[in-house]
C-alpha cells in the first residue's frame, strides 16, 4: 500500500478532490472493504480521500421519504427508532454485518459502492426501490439502486463521483419487510445467500398488492427476483404461493460454486429462505394490524 | 514518500507522530509508540486482537488508517488500569480464569468495556453478541463471558442477568 | 496442619494473568531490538515443479534491503524428525505452493515485500498429486525420488510416497470376522484444519561477536528448536540460545522450526537483528496443520453387541514432507482400535506424501480424525443392531486391568464413569426430545506424553521460591499447576512462587509443552525438587539447632521440629551468608509403559502412558431446510486423574471442545489444484462466541499411579470427541449420517433434500 492521503472537510472539497483524481482516487469511508482490498493488492489507488471529516452525510432523515446519508454506519441503522416497524429488515441486515468493530465504522455508502453481490444491506434497499444520489463536478445525479449496481464491484458511479445519499419512500399501511441470511457461522459471516423481502397487502389484507424480493450472493449483482414477485402480486399469500415464489426465485438466480458453498446449495437456500422471509413479513403485517 | 504529522490522543495523552499515509493506527501504536498491548494477527478485521476504543467505540486498529484518528480519543489496554489498580474487567478476567494464552484478551476486554458502557444490564446473549468480532482460540469463550458478567455486576450493581 | 492439599487442587488464579490483562506481557510478536530488520519469505507459486533458477540480483539492490538469501547461501542440510527430508529452501524442485524459496531482510516490512517481488524464480511444472488416492495410484509421480537415501529412524516402513505404515496386529482378525454375526464396513473422510492460534509464528534473532545466536521465538519446544537450528546452521547447540517470551497459543502448531531458521540465517547475513512474523496467508498455506484423512473401518459384532474383530486403515495426507506424519500415523492406530475390548485387530496407519503443505501436530494429533470414524461407526452399528448407543459402548469398553490394543495393562480406567455421567448430564434417556433435535455421545482415550523434565528451585532471600523450568507456558496454565504442586510440597502459598521458563541457556532441559505432559511432568519434577529443597532446609535448620535433620519437617513457611520453628526467610538469609543460597534440582521421566512388541510394526508410539478416558455428549437441533446446526448444550466427562486446578482444567475442556466443534462444523483448509482457496480468516471459519454452547465439565478422578497427586494429561483430550459427538447427534436429530468433516450445513441440507449422499 502506498498512496497520498487526503482529508477533505466538506462535501464540496471531497467532490473537488474526486474530480481531480478521477480513476486514481478512492473515497475512504469505514475502510472495511477498501483497506483490505488494497492490502490484498486488488486495488491500488494513488490517492485515498478519507471522508472522516466530512459532516452532514451521517444522518438519517425519516420524516417523509427516508434519506440515509452515505456515511451512516451500520451501527446507526441498527439503533434507528424509525426502522423498528415496517422497515425492520434494515435493522436485521445491518445487525449482521461483521461484528461490533465493523458496524461501528462501516457505512451504508461503502456497502453500496463496494457492490459486492453478497452485501447484506443492499438487498434490503433494493427491496425498498431505493435510489442513490451521486455528486460530481457536473452536479447531482439520482439513479435507481437497481440500475446503479452493474456487476461484482462495479457500479454506474462515474470516476470521482461521491455517493451522498440513498433514499426510499415510506411504506404504505399493510406493509412489512424481512431479511434472512445463511452462512457457515452464526456471526462474522459473509452471506452464502441473503434474502430481503417487502410485502404490501391490499386493504382487506386478503391479497398481496406489491412484493419485492432481493437476493444476495446468487448472481453477479444483488438481484431482484422479478418472476417470484409477479407470482405473489394479486394473489392470496397461502403457504403454497410463498413456496412457489421460492422455487421461482431459485430458478431465476444464477449462483456459482465457490469455497463458501456450491451453486446447488445456494439455490436450495433461495428456495427455502424466500418463503421464510415472506412468512416473517406476513406475520409482521398481521401483528401490526 | 509523503509524511503526515498527526496528533493522536491515546489514553488521555497527546502524541505527535509523523507517519506515512498508509500506516494504520495499529502500526503506529505498536511500532512507533511501543504500545504492544494492542495485538496483531490477521490484519483483515476478522480476529479482533487489535481492538481499541475510538471515541468510546470498539474498532479494529488494523484497518484504521492513523490519519482517520486525528483528533479523536483512543483507548488501548494500557489505558485501563489506573494507579496500579486493575480495572474491574481486568480483575474479573483474572479471577474467573478467563485468561489462557492471553493474546486475545486485550481486545476482548476493550470490546467488553464498550459494550458494558452502552448496556450496563448485560445479558449473557448480549455479551456474546458484543464479543462476536473477537476470536479466542483457547477458552471457548465461556469463562470470558462469565468474567464480563461478573464485571458488569461489580461496575453497575446487581442488575446483570445471566 | 490441615488434612488434604491446601494449594494443589484449588481454584487459584494463574500467575501470569495480571500481565496478560494489562497488555504488559510481551509475546514473541511484540518483541523488538534496536536496529532490528524485518524478514520475509518468498514462497513457491507452484505445487510441483523443477526449480530452474532463482535470480535475486535485482532484489539485492533495492533501497532498505540488507540481506537476501536463497538455497545457494545456506548449508545443504536435510533435517526433520523421524525422517530427515526437509531443506531450508527448495533445492532442485519445489513440492508445494508455499514452500520457501528465498528470504529477505530489510529496514521495513514494505521494503522486504518489495524485495520479494523483485526476485525472479523460473519453474518447470511437474505432474503433481493432491490427495492420498493420487499419491498411491500405480505410477504416481514421486514427491521425493531420493526417498531411500534419506536418514530416518530405522523402524519406519517406507515405500515411495508412503513415509510410514504403522501397524497393530492382535489375535486373528479373519477368525474374528467369522465369529461375528454381522460385519460392518464404513468409510470416512476428514478435512485439513489449522490450529488457529491467535498469535502468528514469530521470531527475532541476533548474533553476537563470538558467533552465538540468540532467538526469541514463540515455540512450544525451545530445546527442539535449539537442536534443529544446530543442524541447519551447522553449529554446536551451545552456540544457540532459544528464549520463549509469551506465546499466543500453540496447540501443536508451534512445535517445529517455522521462522526461527530464516531469522537466524538472515541476521547472520545482515549482521543485525532480524524479526519475522508470519502472515495469515502463510499460516493457512504453509504452516503445520492437521492432516486430512481417509478412513476405512470393518467391524465384526455378535447379535448381542459384542465386538469380535476390527480391521481399520487410516491414511494421512502429510503433505510434501513427513513432518510428524510417521508418528501421527502410529498414534492413530491406538485411537482407531478405540477404548474397547476387541480380541482381534488389524489396524494400519499410513502417512502419505502429496504436493501440499507439510502437516504437523494439532492438539491430540490423529485423535479427532480417527475418533470421528470409530465413534460414528459405533452409533451406526448400534442403530443397525437396534441397540442403544450407550449400552452398546458399555458392553465393549475397557475396564480396570484390561489389555489395551498393544497389550498394555490398563489401570485407573474411568471410562464407564465418564460415559454414565456424561449421558446422565445430557439427559440421554430423552435422546430425541423434539422434532429435529437430537443428542449424541462419543468416548475415547488418550495418552499423557512422556519425555523428561528438569527444574531448579531456588530459595529467594525473602523466603519465597523461584521455579526455573525449561517448559514454556503456552496458555494452558500448566506452569501455574506445577507451581501449585511446588507450593504445596514446600508449605508456601502459590503467590510465593515465581516462574522463570523456557530459555535453553538458563533453564534445565524440558521435553516441552506438548502432548498433555507439561503440568504432569513438570509437576512431578517439582515434587522431586521440593523434596530436595526440604531436605536442604531441614539440614540447615538441624545444623543450627544441633539436632538430627530427620526429626524436622517443612510446613507453613517454616522448618519445625524439636519444639522449635525457623522461618524460611531466616533460613534463606543463613544459607546466603554461609553457603551460596539454596538451590534444589528435580527431574522426572515417565516410566516406560510395557506392551507386547510382537503386536506392532513400524510403530513410533506403541502404548499410551497414564491414559486418560473421556466421554462427550451434545444436544443440538438441525434446521431441516438449511441444514444449519444449532448447539444447545455440551457435556464433557473427563478422567483427569486428579484436578490440580479445576478452573484451568475446565478452561482446557471448554477450549478444546471449541476447537473440536470448529473441526466438526465449519473449519477446513480447502485445496484446489494444489492451491488453498481460503487463505484468510474470512473463509477459514473458526467458531465465534455465537457458535458455541455452554460446556459443562465433569471432572472424574481415577488417579494415575505416576502423575503428581494422581494427575493425568488433560490438555489434548477435549479436542478429540466433538466431531463424532456432533455427527451422532445430527443423525439422531434428522436421520442423516454425515461421514465427512466438516459437517457443514450444506452437506446436511443436500442430504436431507435427497440431492447428495453426505
Ligand atoms: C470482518 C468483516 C466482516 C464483514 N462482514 C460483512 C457482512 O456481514 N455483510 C456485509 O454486507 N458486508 C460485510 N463486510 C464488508 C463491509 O464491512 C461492508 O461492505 C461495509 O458496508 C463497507 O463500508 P465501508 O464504509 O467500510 O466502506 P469502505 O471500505 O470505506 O469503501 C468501500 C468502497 O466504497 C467506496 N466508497 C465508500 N463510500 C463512498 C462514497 N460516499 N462515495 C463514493 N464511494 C464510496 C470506497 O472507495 C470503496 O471502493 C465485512 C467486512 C469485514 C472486514
Ligand atoms: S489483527 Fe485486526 S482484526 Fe485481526
Ligand atoms: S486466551 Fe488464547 S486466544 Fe484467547
Amino acid at each position: 500500500m502506498s498512496f497520498e492521503c487526503h482529508e477533505p472537510s466538506s462535501v464540496t472539497d471531497a467532490v473537488a478532490l474526486g474530480a481531480r483524481f478521477g480513476e486514481e482516487g478512492r473515497f475512504l469511508a469505514g475502510g472495511t472493504d477498501l483497506i483490505i482490498q488494497m492490502r490484498r493488492g486488488k486495488v491500488g489507488p494513488r490517492h485515498v480521500m478519507s471522508l472522516h471529516r466530512v459532516s452532514g452525510l451521517d444522518r438519517i432523515e425519516a420524516d417523509g421519504a427516508v434519506r440515509l446519508g452515505a456515511l451512516v454506519t451500520h451501527r446507526t441503522i441498527e439503533r434507528c427508532p424509525a426502522f423498528q416497524g415496517p422497515l425492520q429488515a434494515l435493522v436485521e441486515s445491518a445487525a449482521v454485518v461483521g461484528g461490533h468493530q465493523i458496524r461501528n465504522v462501516a457505512t451504508v455508502g461503502g456497502n453500496i459502492v463496494n457492490a459486492s453481490p453478497a452485501a447484506d444491506v443492499v438487498p434490503v434497499l433494493l427491496a425498498l426501490d431505493a435510489t442513490v444520489t451521486c455528486l460530481g463536478p457536473d452536479g447531482e445525479r439520482t439513479l435507481t439502486l437497481d440500475g446503479f449496481l452493474t456487476g461484482p464491484g462495479q457500479t454506474a458511479r462515474r470516476p470521482g463521483e461521491l455517493l451522498t445519499s440513498v433514499r426510499f419512500d415510506q411504506l404504505p399501511p399493510g406493509s412489512a419487510t424481512a431479511f434472512v441470511k445463511a452462512g457457515r457461522r452464526k456471526a462474522m459471516e459473509i452471506s452464502v445467500v441473503c434474502v430481503a423481502v417487502r410485502l404490501t397487502l391490499d386493504a382487506a389484507h386478503a391479497r398481496c398488492q406489491e412484493a419485492r424480493i432481493a437476493l444476495g450472493a446468487v448472481a453477479p449483482t444483488t438481484l431482484r427476483a422479478r418472476a417470484a414477485e409477479r407470482a405473489l402480486e394479486g394473489q392470496p399469500l397461502t403457504d403454497e404461493v410463498l413456496r412457489r415464489a421460492g422455487r421461482l426465485a431459485a430458478g431465476e438466480c444464477g449462483p456459482i460454486d465457490d469455497v463458501r458453498a456450491s451453486a446447488r446449495y445456494r439455490r436450495l437456500l433461495v428456495e427455502t429462505l424466500v418463503p421464510r422471509a415472506l412468512r416473517r413479513s406476513l406475520e409482521r403485517i398481521g401483528r401490526a394490524a | 514518500m509523503s509524511r503526515l504529522a498527526l496528533s493522536l490522543r491515546i489514553n488521555g495523552e497527546t502524541h505527535e507522530v509523523l507517519t506515512a499515509p498508509h500506516r494504520t493506527l495499529l502500526d503506529v501504536l505498536r511500532d512507533d509508540l511501543g504500545l504492544t498491548g494492542t495485538k496483531e494477527n490477521c490484519l483483515e478485521a476478522e480476529c479482533g486482537v487489535c481492538t481499541v476504543l475510538l471515541d468510546g467505540r470498539a474498532v479494529n486498529a488494523c484497518i484504521l488508517l492513523a490519519a482517520q484518528c486525528r483528533g479523536r480519543d483512543i483507548v488501548t489496554i494500557e489505558g485501563l488500569a489506573s494507579g496500579g489498580e486493575l480495572h474491574p474487567l481486568q480483575r474479573a478476567f483474572v479471577e474467573r480464569g478467563a485468561v489462557q494464552c492471553g493474546y486475545c484478551i486485550p481486545g476482548m476486554i476493550l470490546s467488553a468495556k464498550a459494550y458494558l458502557e452502552e448496556c450496563p444490564e448485560a445479558s449473557e446473549d448480549g455479551i456474546r453478541e458484543a464479543l462476536a468480532g473477537n476470536l479466542c482460540r483457547c477458552t471457548g469463550y465461556q469463562k470470558i463471558t462469565e468474567a464480563v458478567a461478573t464485571a458488569a455486576r461489580e461496575l453497575y450493581g446487581g442488575r446483570t442477568t445471566q | 496442619m490441615s488434612t488434604g492439599p491446601r494449594v494443589v487442587g484449588q481454584r487459584l488464579p494463574r500467575l501470569d494473568a495480571p500481565g496478560k490483562v494489562t497488555g504488559t506481557a510481551v509475546y514473541a510478536a511484540d518483541f523488538a531490538l534496536p536496529g532490528m530488520l524485518h524478514g520475509k519469505v518468498l514462497r513457491s507459486r507452484e505445487a510441483h515443479a523443477r526449480l530452474l533458477g532463482v535470480d535475486a540480483a535485482r532484489a539485492r539492490t533495492l533501497p532498505g534491503v540488507r540481506a537476501v538469501i536463497t538455497a545457494a547461501d545456506v548449508p545443504d542440510v536435510r533435517y526433520g524428525g523421524a525422517l530427515k527430508d526437509e531443506t531450508v529452501f527448495a533445492r532442485d524442485k519445489v513440492r508445494y505452493v508455499g514452500q520457501p524459496v528465498a528470504a529477505v531482510a530489510a529496514t521495513t516490512r514494505e521494503a522486504a515485500e518489495a524485495a520479494l517481488a523483485a526476485i525472479d524464480v523460473a519453474y518447470e511444472p511437474l505432474p503433481a498429486v493432491f490427495d492420498v488416492e493420487a499419491a498411491l495410484a500405480p505410477g504416481a509421480p514421486l514427491i521425493h525420488e531420493a526417498w531411500p537415501t534419506y536418514t530416518a529412524i530405522p523402524i519406519l516402513h517406507r515405500e515411495g510416497n508412503v513415509c510410514n505404515r504403522a501397524r497393530i496386529v492382535a489375535g486373528d482378525v479373519e477368525r474374528g470376522f467369522v465369529e461375528a454375526d454381522r460385519v460392518f464396513e464404513h468409510r470416512f473422510r476428514t478435512g485439513m484444519v489449522h490450529q488457529g492460534y491467535t498469535e502468528p509464528r514469530a521470531a527475532v534473532a541476533v548474533w553476537d561477536t563470538s558467533g552465538q545466536v540468540t532467538v526469541w521465538s514463540n515455540t512450544q519446544l525451545p530445546f527442539e528448536i535449539q537442536n534443529t537450528l544446530a543442524e541447519i546452521l551447522a553449529l554446536p547447540p551451545s552456540k544457540i540460545r532459544v528464549i520463549v517470551p509469551g506465546i499466543g497459543g500453540g496447540f501443536g502448531g508451534k512445535l517445529r522450526v517455522g521462522v526461527e531458521h530464516f531469522a537466524a540465517l538472515l541476521a547472520r547475513r545482515a549482521g543485525r537483528p532480524v524479526k519475522i512474523v508470519t502472515t495469515c496467508e502463510e499460516e493457512l498455506t504453509a504452516a503445520y496443520p492437521r492432516q486430512s484423512t481417509r478412513v476405512e473401518l470393518k467391524t465384526g459384532v455378535t447379535r448381542d453387541g459384542r465386538i469380535t474383530a476390527k480391521a481399520g486403515r487410516i491414511w494421512f495426507d502429510t503433505g510434501a514432507f513427513a513432518g510428524s506424519g510417521p508418528g501421527v500415523a502410529s498414534v492413530a492406530t491406538l485411537v482407531l482400535a478405540g477404548p474397547y475390548r476387541i480380541p482381534n485387530l488389524l489396524i494400519e496407519g499410513y502417512a502419505v506424501y502429496t504436493n501440499k503443505t507439510n502437516c504437523g501436530s494439532f492438539r491430540a494429533p490423529s485423535g479427532p480424525q480417527a475418533n470421528f470414524a470409530v465413534e460414528s461407526q459405533m452409533d451406526m452399528i448400534a442403530d443397525a443392531l437396534g441397540l442403544d448407543p450407550l449400552d452398546f459402548r458399555l458392553k465393549n469398553i475397557v475396564r480396570e486391568g484390561d489389555e489395551g490394543p498393544t497389550g498394555q495393562v490398563l489401570t485407573a480406567v474411568g471410562l464407564e464413569e465418564c460415559l454414565r455421567r456424561a449421558a446422565a448430564a445430557i439427559g440421554w434417556a430423552d435422546r430425541r426430545p423434539t422434532a429435529d433435535r437430537g443428542k449424541g455421545l462419543a468416548c475415547g482415550w488418550w495418552t499423557t506424553t512422556g519425555g523428561s523434565s528438569g527444574v531448579y528451585v531456588k530459595l529467594n532471600p525473602d523466603g519465597t521460591v523461584a521455579l526455573n523450568t525449561g517448559a514454556a507456558e503456552i496458555g494452558t496454565a500448566a506452569l501455574t499447576g506445577a507451581a501449585q504442586v511446588l507450593a504445596e510440597d514446600l508449605g508456601v502459598d502459590l503467590a510465593d512462587i515465581s516462574v522463570v521458563s523456557a530459555d535453553t541457556f538458563a533453564t534445565p532441559f524440558d521435553f516441552g509443552a506438548q502432548g498433555s505432559r507439561t503440568a504432569f511432568a513438570v509437576g512431578n519434577a517439582c515434587r522431586a525438587a521440593a523434596a530436595d529443597l526440604r531436605r536442604q532446609l531441614c539440614a540447615l535448620a538441624a545444623a543450627q539447632w544441633g539436632v538430627a535433620a530427620e526429626t524436622l519437617t517443612v510446613r507453613d513457611k517454616h522448618v519445625v521440629g524439636d519444639g522449635k520453628r525457623i522461618a524460611l526467610v531466616e533460613l534463606a538469609r543463613l544459607s546466603q551468608a554461609s553457603g551460596g543460597g539454596l538451590i534444589a534440582h528435580g527431574t522426572f521421566i515417565a516410566p516406560p509403559t510395557a506392551y507386547d512388541a510382537k503386536r506392532v510394526e513400524a510403530h513410533v508410539y506403541p502404548a499410551f502412558h497414564s491414559p486418560s478416558f473421556h466421554a462427550h455428549a451434545v444436544d443440538l437441533s438441525v434446521d431441516r431446510e438449511t441444514g444449519e446446526v444449532t448447539l444447545h448444550r455440551y457435556v464433557v466427562a473427563q478422567d483427569v486423574g486428579f484436578a490440580m486446578n479445576p478452573t484451568y482444567i475446565e478452561g482446557q475442556i471448554e477450549g478444546g471442545v471449541a476447537q473440536g466443534l470448529g473441526q466438526a462444523l465449519s473449519e477446513e483448509i480447502v485445496y484446489e489444484g494444489g492451491r488453498v482457496l481460503n487463505p484468510n480468516l474470512t473463509d477459514y471459519k473458526m467458531p465465534t462466541t455465537l457458535d458455541l454452547p455452554r460446556v459443562e465439565s465433569i471432572l472424574v478422578e481415577h488417579p494415575s499411579p505416576v502423575g503428581p497427586y494422581g494427575a493425568k494429561g488433560v490438555g489434548e483430550p477435549p479436542n478429540i470427541e466433538p466431531p463424532a459427538a456432533v455427527a451422532n447427534a445430527v443423525a439422531a436429530a434428522v436421520g442423516v449420517r454425515v461421514t465427512t468433516l466438516p459437517i457443514t450445513a450444506e452437506k446436511v441440507a443436500l442430504a436431507l433434500s435427497g440431492e447428495a449422499t453426505p
